[in-house]
């Protein structure tokens, strides 16, 4: 199926979350990162964090919380042939617990290329901004989403 | 009780010094439980009969199961808040059995602006050496 390009002029709207210490502990976990600043609030503390540190990867939790705020379901793509191709983060300041986010994301880049066996591949990219209650950006991520051209069985 | 990790020193982390973290075999509970943590409900990861009829052989780990493995790596080496940047490229899948053998690299070890900082290069392997995710950093050594 082609990108349906109408989800290119929408715009989505700001979600908002709180950071928890238990989502924090249980992704720490599911990860098993060792570094008690994830877990500990005393260590997270003495490291000079003011509550549990997120681990690096943590905001892939929030890029679809809901359906209305993420391009990702809108893109028309065929869930068989989707691939999550690159991801990136930039990181701004540290996220900790207890912090109160904003985030909102937006299509930044489309393109299409010709698959190796023939037919189309698409590619976009969703960038999610994460900004705090001052209105500081805290991190970016952006997810590079590919549809290929053909399903992995018949490629 | 409290317990500190022990970061690499900036003195260490001279272009050529390298790190690794060995992990699995992965299982589905790994599966499962980073679904839960991370809220990717993807079907393709857990649901045997629905990946097999997208054309996989079986379930497999959502690559950012792989992503998150390589930045613990880099986390527990670097320092927890030495990131400036995180750039990730799935290359294979992982699938339960499979072992994610994480390696990084120092390939620059700089100052700007007055801060100290490392350019890092990463990937993730399983046992039979198929390069599963290749990543680069920037990051700004705790210690």
């Amino acid at each position: 199926m082609p990108l349906d390009k109408s989800v290119l002029e929408r715009t989505f709207p700001e979600f908002e979350f709180r950071v928890e210490r238990g989502k924090i502990k249980e992704y720490a976990l599911a990860l098993g990162l060792t570094d008690p600043v994830h877990t500990n609030l005393e260590a997270a503390r003495a490291a000079g964090f003011d509550d549990l540190l997120a681990p690096p990867t943590f905001v892939r939790q929030f890029w679809h919380e809901n359906p209305e705020n993420d391009p990702m379901p809108h893109l028309g793509y065929d869930p068989k042939r989707r691939l999550h191709g690159e991801q990136e983060f930039e990181y701004h300041k540290p996220l900790v617990a207890g912090m109160n986010l904003k985030g909102r994301n937006a299509i930044v880049s489309t393109r299409e290329k010709e698959g190796r066996r023939g037919g189309m591949m698409t590619f976009v990219v969703i960038e999610t901004k994460f900004v705090d209650e001052a209105g500081e950006l805290v991190q970016v991520a952006r997810r590079t989403l590919i549809e290929t051209a053909a399903p992995p069985k018949e490629a | 009780m409290t317990t500190v990790t022990e970061y690499a020193k900036w003195e260490e982390l001279t272009e050529g010094a390298e790190h690794e973290l060995t992990v699995g075999p992965i299982t589905r509970t790994d599966l499962v439980r980073y679904a839960g943590a991370s809220g990717d409900f993807n079907p393709n990861h857990h649901d045997e009969i629905y990946a097999i009829r997208a054309g996989f052989d079986k379930p497999f780990a959502h690559g950012m199961l792989q992503g998150g493995y390589l930045a613990r790596l880099l986390s527990e080496w670097l320092g927890p808040d030495s990131f400036k940047n995180l750039k990730i490229r799935f290359s294979a899948q992982a699938w339960p059995g499979d072992m994610v053998i994480c390696k990084a690299r120092v390939v620059r070890q700089y100052e700007e602006a007055g801060e100290r900082l490392v350019e890092i290069e990463a990937s993730a392997a399983n046992q039979r050496g198929d390069v599963l995710i290749k990543a680069t950093a920037t990051a700004a050594p705790r210690t």
